[in-house]
């Protein structure tokens, strides 16, 4: 059964990224409030999808694709940036720090959707 | 396979989050006024606003609220900028940064209403723009030359603002330590986790920046999050914070030279007031919307509706001779539950008071403003907690009473010189929850206080001689002590909507001390919850009632032989007085008050008494016969031509027939007159 870990701090849109993803069959997801909160979390447990916010207390998302991408473990964990930020600059510093997609706020369900099904199905293989 | 979601629907959450959200951010706005106006830059709060503002961003772009994306967008940009800065933020910034502000607030108010967001007002974004300007033309102080003892790979990862924020906040007395907390399941397990580390730490100093360290750590594990403070706590203090070992702290500038380190300059209590709380979001809090539990509570209403219907029936059984002790141990047992389920639900709507006060520090920053005065707002409100619906109603009363105290009892900075004062004047609130379910609140200020006689003359009438006449005129709807209606507290919006509110919609209490030339306190009482009550059922003139127990102080039996007829006080009239314990007591009765007979058409007070407080007074209020006590859910009665003065709601006792829920102590007070003029017999009666 695929795990999703779902990394925003707002709540709501923590609940909004499971919602538009709930379709997807088998699916089940956990909530991270924090770039650090996910880094324990992924430290943890193992995880099929990470859906990050760029902007965070503490850390934020770049610095979390960093790290992910840094560990053995975690080299292959698909990745979603989910942010308000738009700009160029901040796509391009997410991908080449290892985002697997960016997508800017506001997305539509069925395109959050249609990004984590490519995804998960490429992992799979 | 496509997604069925439509965002839209997520518009009540995204109000709830968003109000939080313009909470944290005008707290944090104030924050970083007040350290504008020390010429100290507060490099956390602009972050911390800029982060508000940012998911207020994303969040509106997600439901489609254009207006409040483009403000938010351009309020974020201009504090991006100052973020660079090192946390430096011209004083001209402050004031178009609240207009923002206040511009995304009313239109998350427009929404919550079931209205469009009105568009940017014109100019706005323009202002904001103009802003980034003089934010990147302000010059980074020079740090002071603190040496900062971090490895370089670590060193590298923080943002020059971050290594100015460590090497210039050390000081005397404040050290920047690093505290390396180490993760495991284990820990996890007990709660020990890098947001549980956090808000304990937040606790000993302040969190400059928090790294995750991948590689062998201490005690076996594979992670160390190293957290990066400026704090005066000791080494000993940190570790426990952090669970204990295999936790460690290293310093990593020294502590300032110096045979005694020179104390922190103190701030004054309104600036301490106004730092910046560590966030509270996230960690182990859960965010829900109101309607939700709204819906708890209309479950529990059923059950606790449904449950006396079984009571009854059981009853019913007993008495026709059933077997039904076990029937009855079901139901004692079944009552325990709901009362645990009630106070569970009664926990969850609870809302920390301090948090409904947020927007006071704000509110009175406008006020300075617009009046001229110099104003000091403290807030002593702890930890107190109540009911979120009562939290709605009673908000709109102390706003209004706070705006009062700065807008007609405080002085001018002049008039307070030539009264021998200080110039800043001062407004204070506290609270108190007791134990009785009830919540003490004191508004005070050191103003001039209330001219009694200039109030008498206003109103045309004779110079009252008490607290309580004073108080009462005051009420008086439509009335003012001002002659001319000013931009912050006009006629029509009068201490009359106060008591309203505390007394007639919360069945509390509103009391006035006042002292000429030395300022005026309001106390106010209202209870924790209004939704779910413990009631005492009694039956009166035929009819059954119920109150709150909480509102009762005692029950007494009324014996009328040893009634006493007192010659009435200051108005003239006769008060009949019961006895208890010692002191006697006025008691009405209760059918009179209510304006109904008993079926019998027997007169006099009934066998029993309810003593409850009527401003501050015990007065007892004499029913036929008490039926038990039994929890109630509370039905207001909102709509204007059912509502009653005396009348708190209405309830459902389980038979199907609504039962009135009685606020004896608002009863007597406005029945004053129709009880002096109804009393049965030769005496009237009257309350004192």
């Amino acid at each position: 059964m695929p795990e999703v870990l779902v990394v925003d701090d707002s709540k709501v849109m923590r609940d909004m990224v499971v919602a538009c993803l709930r379709p997807y069959p088998g699916l089940t997801f956990t909530h991270a409030s924090s770039g650090l909160e996910a880094i324990e979390r992924l430290s943890l447990q193992p995880y099929d999808l990470l859906v990050l916010d760029l902007n965070m207390p503490d850390i934020g998302g770049i610095e979390v694709v960093e790290f992910v991408r840094s560990q053995d473990r975690l080299r292959h964990l698909p990745i979603i940036i989910v942010t308000t930020r738009g700009d160029e600059t901040s796509r391009t510093r997410a991908l080449e720090a290892g985002a697997s997609r960016f997508m800017t706020k506001p997305f539509t369900p069925d395109a959050i959707l249609s990004e984590a099904r490519g995804l998960l199905e490429e992992k799979r293989g | 396979m496509t997604a069925s979601v439509d965002l839209a629907d997520f518009l009540p959450a995204y109000l709830a989050e968003a109000e939080e959200l313009l909470g944290a951010a005008n707290r944090h706005l104030l924050a970083v006024e007040a350290s504008v106006r020390r010429g100290i830059p507060l490099p956390r709060a602009v972050r911390e606003l800029f982060r508000a503002l940012h998911t207020i961003k994303g969040l509106s772009a997600m439901v489609d609220v254009e207006p409040i994306v483009s403000i938010a967008h351009w309020m974020e940009t201009s504090l991006r900028h100052a973020d660079r800065a090192g946390g430096r933020l011209p004083e001209s910034s402050v004031e178009p940064l609240m207009e923002g502000l206040r511009e995304i607030e009313q239109r998350v108010r427009q929404l919550a209403a079931g209205k469009q967001a009105s568009p940017v007002p014109p100019g706005l974004l323009e202002r904001l723009e103009a802003l980034e300007a003089v934010a990147l033309g302000t010059a980074p102080a020079k740090p002071a030359p603190v040496p900062l003892e971090l490895e370089a790979t670590l060193a590298a990862r923080l943002s020059a603002a971050e290594r100015e924020q460590l090497t210039t906040g050390a000081g005397p007395g404040r050290r920047a330590v690093r505290l390396d907390f180490v993760p495991n399941a284990e820990r996890a397990a007990r709660g020990i986790t890098i947001n549980s580390v956090r808000e304990r730490v937040a606790k000993l100093g302040e969190t400059v920046k928090v790294l995750p360290l991948s590689g062998p750590a201490a005690g076996g594990g594979s992670l160390t999050f190293a957290l990066l403070l400026l704090t005066d706590a000791p080494d000993a203090a940190l570790v426990e914070a952090a669970g204990g070992e295999p936790a460690t702290v290293h310093a990593l500038t020294a502590t300032a030279p110096g045979p005694v380190p020179a104390p922190e300059p103190e701030l004054p209590p309104s600036l301490v007031e106004e730092e910046p709380e560590e966030q509270r979001r996230g960690g182990g809090t859960l965010r829900v919307e109101v309607s939700r539990l709204d819906e708890a509570l209309e479950r529990l209403a059923a059950l606790v509706v449904n449950r006396s219907r079984l009571t009854r029936a059981v009853a019913d059984l007993t008495a026709a001779g059933a077997p039904t002790r076990e029937l009855v141990a079901i139901l004692q047992e079944n009552g325990r539950q709901l009362r645990d389920m009630r106070a569970a639900i009664i926990r969850l709507r609870m809302v920390r008071v301090g948090d409904v006060l947020e927007r006071l520090p704000l509110l009175v920053r406008g006020l300075r403003r617009s009046t001229g005065k110099a104003v000091r707002l403290e807030l002593a409100v702890g930890d107190a907690e109540l009911d979120k619906a009562v939290a709605d109603r009673l908000l709109p009363a102390l706003v209004h009473l706070v705006r009062n105290a700065v807008d007609h009892a405080l002085e001018s900075p002049e008039e307070r010189r030539a009264a021998g004062k200080p110039e800043e004047g001062l407004v204070r609130l506290a609270c108190d929850a007791r134990s009785s379910g009830l919540l003490d609140i004191l508004i005070e200020d050191d103003g001039r206080g209330v001219d009694a006689r200039a109030v008498a003359a206003r109103a045309g009438m004779p110079v009252p001689q008490t607290m309580d006449a004073l108080l009462e005129v005051l009420c008086r709807p439509g009335f003012s002590t001002r002659d001319a209606a000013t931009a912050t507290s006009g006629r029509g919006m009068g201490m009359d909507i106060v008591r309203r509110i505390i007394v007639d919609q919360l069945g509390g209490e509103l009391r006035m001390e006042t002292r000429p030339g030395a300022g005026t306190a309001f106390r106010l009482r209202v209870p924790l919850t209004i939704t779910l009550l413990d009631a005492l059922v009694f039956e009166c003139a035929g009819l059954r009632y119920a109150v709150a127990v909480g509102s009762v102080e005692e029950l007494i039996e009324v014996d009328p032989a040893r009634l006493v007829r007192s010659p009435g006080g200051g108005s003239g009239g006769a008060v009949t007085l019961v006895e208890r314990r010692g002191s006697a007591v006025p008691v009405l009765a209760l059918e009179t008050l209510l304006g109904r007979q008993r079926p019998d058409g027997r007169g006099g007070p009934g066998a029993k008494a309810l003593v409850v407080r009527q401003r501050g007074e015990p007065v007892a209020f004499a029913v036929d016969r008490l039926l038990g006590q039994q929890e109630i859910v509370l039905r207001p009665l909102e709509d204007p031509l059912v509502r009653v003065p005396g009348v708190a709601g209405a309830t459902d006792l389980g038979d199907g027939r609504p039962t009135l829920v009685l606020d004896l102590a608002t009863l007597g007070a406005a029945r004053n007159g129709a009880a002096s003029s109804l009393a049965p017999g030769s005496g009237r009666e009257r309350a004192t």
